[in-house]
């Protein structure tokens, strides 16, 4: 079950790293994102799309709803910056949690139950793998350069010929798409859902796992989801308390590793050899030192 | 040399509520031309800039290029249809490489959209090839192609200004846009400048508008210069026409009494 919900976690944050880390602009929208990717989705498999093969179609259109939905947020992303769109995105999702609170259909504060179970650990580490090569391709490509030139400087970015509103709007659908399949994911795993699972807590736990992870930074995305769930999870034993010493490890981790684990940086192969090469380039000097001395008695 | 036009401004003027930061100014520059604007602090010459590259919409007049009416095109499409410009304070992406900095300036040119980027498409790849390729041989012309791999922002001032331009360049531009290129350099750093632009002139045919302070680089490589004055036209002329005109003088210097 932790496997499945570190998976889902990963292509969570990914999608708030593609806004929050790689272009830089401080959203808070990722909860209400994930929940009108998880309701609409839920939705379809309970009245629709009642087979189990079907599921795809369902975490499609799920993604497709968050989707749009980005980009009806990226909008005010062109006038509005810093604080000010943070509170418009919180504002969104509060809207759609409250939304979902008196939506007598959608079952209302007592949310949906019983979503058909179709998430699997095949699933969602399907949807994970191909989320990250998504996400890398994306990175990689003129939108990924412009969204980190976007970032330092937007008036710069535009006057060397990037489309700074259409960067916007595609890193904000994208980054939705990603974040609806997530909550589209976790709703058909737990076979119940309810506004409540996508309130402040998802917020919170959401900007934890990029910042604890580095912000633009695919490994980051994995490695902070990761690390976030097993912490919160191994100290369930310790009852409210682990909120107290997450929080303590958090802060730990901010002071020594500022950037986070692995911010605006990526662990490549590559880069594990040259370690490694390193380490042991290393190891071998000293140990020829070490000779030395000996000799030297 | 050919006589085509290539910018036009037009009775263009540019207000800032009460203030009139360019007031009826009018002038032509043609294919080729390395064109020179000088003027006291304060004059209007970045404003100039700022509305040709499309930072500002002026309240009135017109902006040509060519025969295209830049007047609301905004900002990008102008420079993606060939106007690129250096900044006055440099403005580098400076956590990104040099290489990426060069590459962030061809968006306008790269075909490919978000479905091939996803699919990560073999023409996808081949274009990320070939702008790769392609800035690499502006780096080198800048002799700038052993820095390719640094941080912009690491890079000491001199080359961070050289980068700009090669930044600029990248954007495959017809006019090239400086905006105090000169400033915070020695006379030896001047003349080295002097002999970079004209070589990018000649090498890429571009048309280049020069804002400038420095008279040792302006007199030495403008075809033409123009001298503003509290955001009008003060004359058109050839250098040596400006040096000896005694309203210049006056804006700069002060009347004699």
């Amino acid at each position: 079950m932790m496997i499945q919900y570190i998976g889902i976690y990963t292509i969570f944050v990914l999608g708030i790293n593609l806004v929050n880390g790689y272009l830089g602009i401080f959203s808070l929208a990722h909860a209400g994102i994930m929940a009108i990717g998880g309701y609409v989705s839920s939705l379809c498999s309970m009245y629709f799309f009642k087979e189990s093969w079907m599921f795809p179609l369902s975490l499609l259109i799920g993604g497709g709803t968050a989707c749009l939905a980005g980009m009806l947020l990226a909008i005010p992303s062109f006038k509005v910056r810093g604080d000010y769109l943070a509170i418009i995105t919180l504002g969104f999702s509060l809207i759609i949690k409250s939304a979902l609170q008196n939506i007598e259909f959608v079952g209302a504060a007592r949310g949906l139950r019983p979503i058909p179970n179709y998430t699997d650990l095949i699933v969602v580490y399907v949807c994970v793998i191909l989320s990250i090569l998504a996400v890398k391709a994306f990175i990689d490509s003129k939108y990924g350069r412009s969204l980190l030139a976007i970032r330092e400087d937007q008036v710069a970015s535009e006057l060397v010929s990037v489309d700074v509103r259409k960067i916007k709007f595609v890193a904000f659908s994208f980054s939705s798409f990603l974040i609806g399949i997530s909550g589209a994911l976790l709703c058909h795993l737990l076979s119940y859902t309810n506004p409540n699972a996508f309130g402040y807590t998802t917020i919170v736990d959401g900007l934890i796992m990029v910042y604890l992870g580095g912000i633009a930074s695919i490994s980051g995305s994995i490695i902070g989801a990761a690390a976030w769930e097993i912490l919160v999870q191994s100290l369930r034993t310790i009852g409210t308390w682990r909120w107290v010493g997450g929080g303590f490890i958090l802060v730990l981790v901010m002071i020594f590793l500022p950037k986070g684990i692995c911010g605006n940086k990526e662990i490549t192969i590559k880069g594990i050899r040259e370690f490694i090469l390193k380490a042991a380039a290393m190891i071998r000097r000293k140990g020829e030192r070490g000779k030395e001395g000996s000799y030297g008695q | 040399m050919d006589s085509e036009t290539v910018i036009m401004f037009k009775d263009v003027c540019m207000y800032f509520g009460g203030l009139k930061a360019i007031e009826k100014l009018s002038f032509s520059v043609e294919k080729g031309r390395i064109f020179g604007i000088i003027g006291p602090n304060g004059a209007g010459k970045t404003t100039v800039f700022n509305v040709l590259s499309g930072v500002y919409i002026p309240t009135a007049g017109e902006v040509y290029f060519k025969d295209q009416l830049l007047n609301k095109m905004p900002a990008h499409k102008i420079t993606g249809s060939g106007i690129a410009r250096t900044f006055q304070n440099i403005r580098l992406f400076n956590d990104m490489s040099v290489l990426d900095n060069m590459k962030v300036a061809r968006y306008g040119h790269i075909q490919y959209g978000v479905v091939g980027t996803l699919l990560n498409t073999k023409k996808k790849r081949q274009e990320e090839n070939e702008i790769e390729k392609d800035c690499m041989e502006v780096l080198e012309f800048l002799g700038l192609s052993s820095y390719a791999g640094s941080k912009a922002g690491a890079l000491p001032y001199g080359l961070q200004r050289r980068v700009e331009i090669a930044r600029a360049l990248s954007c495959k531009p017809e006019v090239l846009l400086l905006d105090e290129p000169a400033a915070g350099m020695n006379p030896a750093e001047i003349d080295d400048l002097n002999k970079l632009i004209m070589k990018i002139r000649d090498h890429y045919r571009l048309t280049i508008l020069l804002v400038e302070h420095q008279m040792r680089l302006v007199m030495n490589i403008c075809d033409e210069i123009l001298v503003v004055n509290f955001g009008q036209k003060m004359i058109v002329g050839k250098p040596e026409e400006i040096r000896n005109n005694q309203e210049v003088l006056e804006a700069y210097l002060g009347k004699r009494n």
